[in-house]
């Protein structure tokens, strides 16, 4: 086993427009990005429930020719209303890196 | 359409700044035209909402007026879409006035096309009653209140107001709210180079720098366009593209890598193919452009949220860091008593308390409940419908956290560090995006009227 944070050679979110979320896990070796591929962790489950949101407004993209998994997710609140604690959605990534992958 | 086409993208975000050196390199580049992205609404809607620039007007002036010495050295067009940060009416002002000063200054002239992107109540009323906005992404349906309630609303335009533009001859166009892609597409598509190509090398470069390693972010970008591929290098001669720092720029800040939304279609990626040309430039080929059957334009809209006022404070008492959450429940309790006898309802103010380390970052997303840290920060905000009840609000809270009791108390004199005086700092009113939609047009020149003025 091995967590995200040891096997993603990027982790990182981000907006994408005022109302969704944008996490890009990013690795620099074909082996290890299609072992987090292909392990099926990645799924639409465990994103809805890290982020508590329904598992129909979960977005899984495998990007083959950049080694990355795209997750998008609603945000908490739309950017900059009330409530809002990070209004870029550049720290949302947290929940990700301790996630294990088999080996 | 000649055989090759080439432009420059001097910076992610005008105001940011990019290398003098990069850009002389670039320009030496026999280009065809050079552009500038100004927006984003990453920063919040505090920015349209008050119709003011992210960057300092220094900044702007810096980045505008190298970008107009090299245009009327080399005698290409010079393009800036989403001037300001927002594109709206006041943010368009401040950029115009500053090409203006620039022009006086240094006698240049020239023929500026200056396009607006801001959109009156009584036309999206209309657009609204014929079926024509909905939803982009989780949002509720706008109805004629959202409408009414709107500060300022935006449309981003695409590449036509940009292409009428040039053809009534402008040198220098000057744009409100435009998709970023739209900025670099507008001249290689009136040449008749292939949609797919051409939005697919604007959505690379539009970023500038942010393709290029190392990552300077000063860099400026050229991309060259072919009949069949096109080319992304660094203008800088130090910095380089390499395969997948290009292939990966798609990925940013983009729900999906492989489709890409613009007002009349979708920039496809999925058999785009990205191989290393040379040590610094990237080949893509492969890309496609689907065309949709109908025009419509992203519309960005604010309203007035309320006035804001904060408060920052510490604590390290660790009888109150472990029962925070039911602590900060009795302050809100008390904190209703005593607006209440100010005549202060609870449907007039809204109080947020957020607790760092805690879950200052993710709030109620925050996985790890049980934290216990040494010291905990807290920030309280009120917005309220105006500035003396916001205040006053915030005053009971200030007051609420300080000096209520909790089961154990040793630390009777104040539950909190606060570190300033004034504590409680007052931030003006705010705003928040309560349109971001789509609305479908039939005529993509109509919302953006297009105002010529001769330097």
């Amino acid at each position: 086993m091995a967590t995200l944070s040891e096997l993603t050679s990027v982790l990182r979110s981000k907006n994408a427009g005022a109302l969704l979320c944008t996490l890009d896990l990013m690795f620099d070796d074909v082996a290890v990005y299609e072992r987090v591929r292909d392990s099926g962790v990645i799924n639409q489950e465990l994103i809805a429930s890290l982020y508590q949101v329904s598992q129909n407004e979960v977005s899984i993209i495998p990007y083959d020719v950049a080694m990355a998994i795209k997750v998008t997710v609603p945000r908490l609140v739309p950017s900059g209303s009330f409530g809002d604690t990070d209004v870029y959605g550049a720290q949302q990534h947290g929940p990700l890196l301790t996630i294990e992958i088999p080996d | 359409m000649s055989d090759s086409l080439s432009m420059m993208a001097t910076t992610g975000l005008l105001g940011y700044g990019f290398g003098e050196e990069a850009f002389r390199h670039g320009l030496e580049m026999d280009l065809d035209f050079i552009a500038a992205d100004a927006g984003s609404m990453d920063p919040g809607p505090h920015y349209l909402g008050e119709g003011v620039p992210f960057v300092s007007r220094k900044a702007i002036k810096r980045d505008i007026g190298l970008m107009l010495e090299g245009a009327l050295e080399k005698g290409v067009p010079m393009l800036i879409g989403s001037a300001g940060g927002g594109g709206s009416a006041p943010q368009v002002a401040l950029v115009r006035e500053v090409i203006e000063e620039i022009a006086a200054e240094r006698d240049y002239h020239f023929k500026m096309a200056v396009i607006h992107a801001d959109q009156s109540k009584d036309y999206l009323h209309e657009k609204l009653r014929r079926g024509k906005i909905e939803p982009l992404g989780p949002i509720d349906d706008a109805t004629p209140e959202t409408i009414n309630e709107t500060h300022r609303v935006v449309a981003m335009m695409g590449v036509e107001p940009f292409q009428q533009a040039l053809k009534d001859g402008a040198q220098v166009v000057l744009a409100g709210r435009a998709t970023d892609a739209s900025i670099y597409s507008a001249i290689p598509l009136m040449k008749g180079y292939d949609p797919g190509l051409v939005w697919h090398l604007s959505k690379i470069i539009e970023c500038a720098g942010a393709v290029a390693v190392p990552k300077s972010g000063q860099d400026c970008m050229i991309g060259i366009l072919k009949p069949d591929h096109f080319l992304v290098v660094p203008a800088h001669p130090d910095s380089r593209c390499t395969r997948m720092s290009v292939a990966a720029h798609t990925l940013y800040e983009n729900p999906s890598p492989y489709h890409l939304e613009e007002p009349d279609g979708t920039v496809v990626t999925v058999d785009s193919t990205y191989e290393q040309a040379d040590d610094r430039t990237v080949k893509v080929a492969g890309s496609r452009f689907e065309k949709s059957n109908r025009y419509t334009v992203k519309l960005e809209g604010v309203r007035q949220a309320g006035y804001r006022t904060v408060f920052v404070a510490g604590a390290r008492d660790p009888g109150l860091i472990a029962i925070i959450d039911d602590y900060i429940e009795s302050c809100r309790a008390r904190v209703r008593r005593d607006a209440a006898a100010l005549d202060i309802g609870e449907d007039q103010y809204r109080l947020s308390i957020h607790v760092y380390g805690k879950s200052g970052t993710m709030a109620s997303r925050e996985p790890i409940k049980d934290a216990m840290p040494h010291e905990i920060g807290i920030l309280a905000e009120v917005l309220a419908d105006d500035e003396e009840i916001s205040k006053a609000v915030m005053a009971k809270a200030r007051l609420a956290l300080l000096h209520s009791d909790f089961p154990g108390r040793k630390c009777i004199s104040g539950n909190l560090a606060i570190p300033f005086s004034p504590s409680d700092i007052p931030v003006g009113y705010t705003y928040e995006f309560n349109l971001w939609h789509i609305m479908e047009i039939d005529d993509p020149l109509e919302p953006f009227p297009i105002e010529m003025v001769d330097l």
